[in-house]
């Protein structure tokens, strides 16, 4: 029991995008939001009481928008506020203080907040950022010789949203700079920027075969710490992508050209850069086509 | 060339009181002025680090290593090599994080002579074990600039020209052992356009202060291990590319790794073309990167394949040198007190307690100090932008 | 001969005292979910997870399957969690259909346990609230200058200070877990473990207590598994909320009073209806684990400060310089009589005295039954926090002289033996030394003097030997 004076902070990232839940709802009425929010309460629950030191911090996605579900502004963890009260049952008090505050706030997202346009996109990233600056607030406020290990796990509904990819890229490089594992449960479709995310990171990558048995995959897969990972037999890397989409077309390629100063692909030579408008020399083998590419798709 | 005025020197400044920065307050503590200073200190570096057009994204960089027996002084600890070889390694660590699709060398001088100790490559690991074993290098006679530049240009001079040709020196000593007029290799320098930075250990040298003026780059000398630190960091960063230089598209490869088991039954580990050249033992490995042009495998990324010079990367080596190109804005500092609404920092959900606050100019959303100092060095976006906006 | 052992200190972990408890007992310890929460906390990480994977299944798992959740390289791992879940009967061997064996967490554990983790069930225990807002409640603040009040009082009860008065249970208590001895209605005073004890952290101190503490509930006629259960269910409870009595059974009445005096509750007035669990009591679990690394017989203790229990105010007050002097920077009596147990006092100040380590005062320590590595936990664990930042956290100089200082002590070795001498021939002697020798037995010799030393195990035999050796001549 090395891990004693270690604090253990695990944040959760739950998908909670309206439109894409809505859907599901009438694909698969066993399965919903609020099934969905149990699971990740007893995946926080059972973090928490596995050690007393370790921590736990949820957030919510929404389309246009993330909060803190857990542990939210208004109640300052400690004081006991009136509101904090437990439910009055066998609960651990800790736990369900915790599950009440994660209800509540999440009534009052749902209430509140308005869905404008109709993507099913998540901005993932937006969550993500978030949950880095608040894993670096609280190593901040750490006493002198306490050292805290963070991971994110991140609960996927919706779809990728391409217009991310930069966003989402530069989250990833602070987490791995900051030694933060990323891991994704994918309810739905595979994600690809998450794939890379948890590569990157070291995290782990699942996509569960079986919604409604998400709990039980969250305790068996991603309940453990990274120590105990080491021991444990679990899921295989999955195989990453790394072929770079061209900016032009977003097709996957193999060879490319790109922009020496911006950086920018393209799916075949061009002679000026639509992303930087650089006027290229050009190298003599190649013929130029000229290709319109009035379509301005900086990424 | 020598007629340009020099800047002026601190010492031929105006009497300056330095110490009437410091305020007491009430109770006779300087505890908040300090707080101040430190503070306004580490705000300085995030707000310096903006204000540029175009980058030269893929480096070529030698860093000469003074090794001569100035280098055995203690004013740094242990000494100065010791110390310097640390902050090399650490440097090179960090240039890779930055620079993912650039290259670096290493020379060293000592003796009158100039070596290299590694080539131009981009794989940070040979870099590191090449200083470790520096450490142990005996530190003798006079460096030569001549020839350690000399050494350098032979190679930058075949770097295609829509990359950044640099050379940074480490100088200790405060003299140098040339062949040759050092003054014509400065105008060879400048024609090819070869960026020179000099970190001076001891004292400013005016052929420094030339050679940098000169070819674009620019000088300093070390107050101490910090500041040292400090300086060569501002080399990670890649430096604006000149009006001049070339712009072209450049052919890479993306390969995807691969492992030959998965297709076929009866694969055979295989070597990698990159431990050709390399003394290490070879590897046999099933999978790898396979170059999409002519096949050869390589363990690791990035790389220039050995047999048809195609540049190998994969898409995240790119993606990590997004950031230079699309900066982050500074962030407002504004009072505390006209702060409306909540007092909560839109990113780590902490209380604001600090006098400042730093609000994003385009989302108009506030920050804490921390926050605002972890988004820009690390993070790269604003957590509240990547929410309203959908295409940066 | 003579043999001298020396007296040590060593407390249990909460996991080596409940393996001590009998099956049955265990049983009706995991009947309430503060327990099995608890005892689900000590388990060793791997198991933690074993647990979990097991928590929400009402079959069987075969033994097989199990096995294979391990990497091969953790076998041993695997199989230490095996033993252990069995050695508390969290989980039972059971028969699969197929004629295979399988695993079955404990029934009563696994409901219990899913009771503390997602509700169900019925309420811990009842809440303050039935008895409305508290006119004299109390804040975190002087709940913890409450707590290390009370706790004080203890320890200066222990060094003797006139002052510190405490109850007569609690004095018979100190005698029965031989801190303190008391001669023929004299007042007791202190003893070498006493001293080892005063050394420890809080959170050691409070675990080591309770531990005697329960060893002598049965005698005192109080329901083990009773109080058991409520002492983790008060580690559980929120610092800062009040708790009421109602429902208590009369000796967990008594055994709220005792808490009282320990300062792990505060009750306004003796028959109070609601009390405040102190940060003492909350932390009662967390320095369970901790201190199987203070405990002195443990090589060397991690350097973590997690030993002195966070808000309680002894956390972090003392300065170690490598020229042997240590600057405590406290106003508290019993810190600075705790220091001077293996110091010398140079200057008093208001909020800091200084004090030199030096070679007899250390030694007088050690006489008194204090350990060279007890004196290093000591300055460790109450380590300013300027000198936590550097590593190692106290000048290796300081720790290696205390341990040498120790060792000088030790150059004389006891060994029980028997003693031959007044060998009437040289050969005499030689044929039962290589006898001796041959036997393994033999401790020590003289040719000159004819004088020989055996162990007393190897003495029997010998003594065989040489009157069958007699007899034959």
């Amino acid at each position: 029991m090395a891990s004693e004076d270690e604090i253990n902070l695990l944040v959760v990232v739950v998908d909670v995008n309206p439109i894409w839940w809505g859907q599901q709802a009438q694909r698969e009425p066993e399965f919903t939001l609020s099934k969905c929010l149990d699971a990740v309460m007893v995946m926080g629950n059972s973090h928490m009481a596995m050690n007393r030191t370790n921590k736990l911090a949820v957030i919510a996605s929404h389309c246009q928008d993330s909060q803190f579900l857990y542990p939210s502004k208004s109640w300052r963890g400690g004081d006991g506020g009136e509101d904090a009260s437990s439910s009055g049952d066998g609960k651990y008090e800790l736990l369900s203080v915790a599950n009440n505050l994660i209800a509540e706030e999440m009534r009052n997202i749902m209430s509140k907040t308005e869905v404008r346009g109709n993507s099913t996109d998540t901005l993932l990233a937006g969550s993500l950022a978030k949950a880095l600056c608040y894993i670096h607030r609280v190593s901040k406020d750490m006493e002198v010789g306490r050292e805290i290990k963070s991971r994110i796990l991140v609960i996927k509904a919706a779809e990728d949203c391409a217009l991310q990819y930069m966003n989402f890229m530069n989250v990833i490089f602070a987490a791995q700079k900051q030694n933060i594992l990323i891991d994704a449960c994918v309810l739905d479709s595979e994600s690809g920027l998450l794939q890379q995310a948890c590569d990157i990171t070291g995290g782990l990558y699942l996509k569960i075969p079986k919604k409604i048995a998400l709990a039980q995959y969250l305790l068996w897969v991603f309940l453990p710490d990274s120590d105990q990972r080491s021991q444990l037999l679990l899921p295989p890397p999955v195989h990453v992508d790394y072929r770079a989409a061209c900016f032009c077309h977003r097709n996957l390629i193999e060879i490319g050209y790109v922009c020496s100063v911006c950086l920018s692909i393209f799916c075949n030579f061009s002679p000026i850069c639509t992303t930087c408008e650089t006027v290229f020399k050009i190298p003599l083998p190649h013929m130029v086509k000229a290709k319109k590419k009035k379509l301005k798709t900086s990424t | 060339m020598d007629e340009e005025p020099e800047r002026a020197k601190r010492w031929e400044g105006g009497y300056e009181r330095t110490w009437e920065v410091l305020k007491e307050d009430e109770s006779g503590s300087l505890k908040a002025t300090v707080e101040e200073i430190l503070f306004q200190s580490k705000r300085k570096r995030v707000v310096e680090s903006h204000g540029q057009v175009r980058l030269g994204m893929m480096r070529h960089l030698y860093v000469v290593i003074d090794c001569s027996r100035s280098m055995d002084d203690h004013d740094l600890k242990p000494n100065r090599l010791t110390s310097t070889l640390k902050l090399i390694e650490a440097f090179v660590e960090e240039y890779f994080d930055q620079n993912p699709i650039s290259q670096v060398g290493l020379i060293t001088t000592k003796n009158k002579r100039a070596e290299k100790l590694t080539d131009l490559a981009g794989n940070p690991k040979k870099h590191t074990a090449a200083l470790k074993k520096a450490k142990d290098t005996v530190c003798i006679g006079e460096p030569s600039l001549y020839n350690s530049l000399n050494l350098a240009i032979q190679t930058l001079k075949h770097m295609p020209g829509h990359t950044s040709r640099e050379i940074l020196i480490i100088l200790s000593s405060l003299t140098t052992c040339d062949p040759a007029n050092i003054y014509e290799l400065i105008k060879t320098l400048k024609s090819l356009k070869v960026r020179v930075s000099v970190i001076g250990l001891s004292a400013e040298v005016r052929v420094c202060t030339v050679l940098t003026r000169e070819t674009g780059g620019s000088y300093h000398v070390i107050l101490d291990e910090s500041h040292f630190k400090e300086l060569l960091m501002l080399h990670v960063k890649p430096p604006p590319a000149s009006s001049s230089s070339e712009c072209s598209l450049i052919r890479m490869g993306f390969p995807q790794h691969t492992m030959a088991s998965l297709t076929d039954q009866d694969a055979k580990p295989s070597f990698s073309m990159s431990h050709l050249d390399s003394s290490s033992a070879p590897g046999l490995s099933l999978g790898g990167y396979f170059c999409p042009q002519c096949h050869s495998k390589y363990t690791e990324l990035p790389v220039e394949c050995k047999v048809c010079g195609l540049t190998l990367v994969s898409a995240p080596h790119l993606a990590r040198s997004f950031h230079h190109l699309f900066p982050l804005q500074v962030f407002t500092e504004s009072p505390l007190e006209e702060l409306q609404g909540d007092r909560f920092c839109q990113g780590c959900e902490g209380e604001l307690k600090d006098k400042c606050v730093f609000t994003c100019p385009s989302c108009l959303k506030a920050f804490c100090m921390e926050c605002d100092l972890f988004i820009h060095d690390s993070l790269h976006c604003c957590p509240c932008c990547i929410h309203s906006q959908s295409a940066p | 001969m003579m043999m001298k052992l020396r007296v040590q200190l060593h407390c249990k972990n909460l996991h080596e005292y409940l393996r001590e408890l009998s099956p049955e007992i265990l049983d009706r310890l995991f009947n309430h979910p503060a327990t099995c929460l608890a005892v689900y906390r000590e388990l060793p990480d791997l198991a933690k997870n074993y647990v979990m994977r097991m928590l929400f299944l009402e079959q069987p798992l075969p033994q097989a399957a199990v096995a294979l959740w391990v990497k091969k390289d953790s076998q041993k791992d695997h199989d230490e969690c095996v033993s252990v879940l069995a050695g508390l009967r969290l989980w039972h061997i059971q028969q699969l259909q197929g004629g295979l064996q399988g695993y079955i967490l404990n029934p009563v554990f696994k409901d219990n346990l899913r009771i503390a983790l997602l509700g169900g069930g019925k309420a811990w225990a009842d809440e303050g609230s039935s008895l409305g807002p508290d006119r004299h409640a109390r804040d975190i603040e002087s709940l913890d200058r409450y707590a290390m009040e009370r706790w004080e009082v203890i320890l200066h009860f222990m060094v003797g200070s006139p002052s510190a008065a405490v109850s007569q249970d609690l004095a018979q208590l100190l005698v029965q877990a031989g801190l303190m001895k008391s001669e023929s209605g004299e007042a007791p005073y202190i003893t070498s473990a006493g001293f080892q004890f005063l050394l420890l952290d809080t959170a050691s101190q409070l675990w080591y207590f309770t531990l005697q503490y329960l060893k002598t509930a049965q005698s005192r006629g109080m329901e083990l598994v009773e109080i058991l259960s409520f002492l983790f269910q008060l580690s559980f409870s929120t610092l800062g909320r009040d708790y009421s009595v109602e429902g208590m059974s009369e000796s967990l009445l008594t055994f709220l009073q005792h808490l009282r005096e320990f300062g792990l509750v505060f009750q306004r007035k003796r028959k109070s209806r609601r009390y405040y669990p102190t940060r003492l009591a909350i932390t009662l679990a967390a320095g369970v684990t901790t201190n199987s690394s203070s405990s002195s017989s443990s090589s060397s203790s991690s350097s973590s400060n997690m030993g002195s229990t966070p808000g309680t105010g002894d956390a972090g007050f003392i300065v170690v310089e490598t020229n042997y002097r240590i600057y405590a920077y406290t106003s508290s009596e019993l810190q600075i009589a705790l220091v001077a147990l293996f110091s010398e006092m140079l200057y008093r100040f208001p909020n800091v005295v200084v004090a030199q380590v030096t070679r007899e005062s250390v030694q007088q320590a050690i006489a008194n039954g204090i350990t060279a590595q007890q004196i290093i936990h000591f300055l460790r664990t109450r380590a300013h926090p300027v000198m936590l930042r550097q590593t190692p956290v106290l000048p290796s100089t300081i720790t290696d002289q205390i341990r040498l200082w120790e060792l000088e002590r030790d150059r004389l070795q006891f060994t029980e033996g028997v003693l031959y001498n007044q060998f009437l021939s040289q050969a005499d002697f030689e044929v039962l030394r290589d006898r001796a020798q041959g036997l393994d037995c033999l401790v020590w010799q003289d040719v000159a003097h004819r004088t020989m030393v055996v162990t007393p195990q190897g003495h029997s035999e010998v003594k065989r030997f040489w009157k069958r050796q007699k007899s034959h001549t």
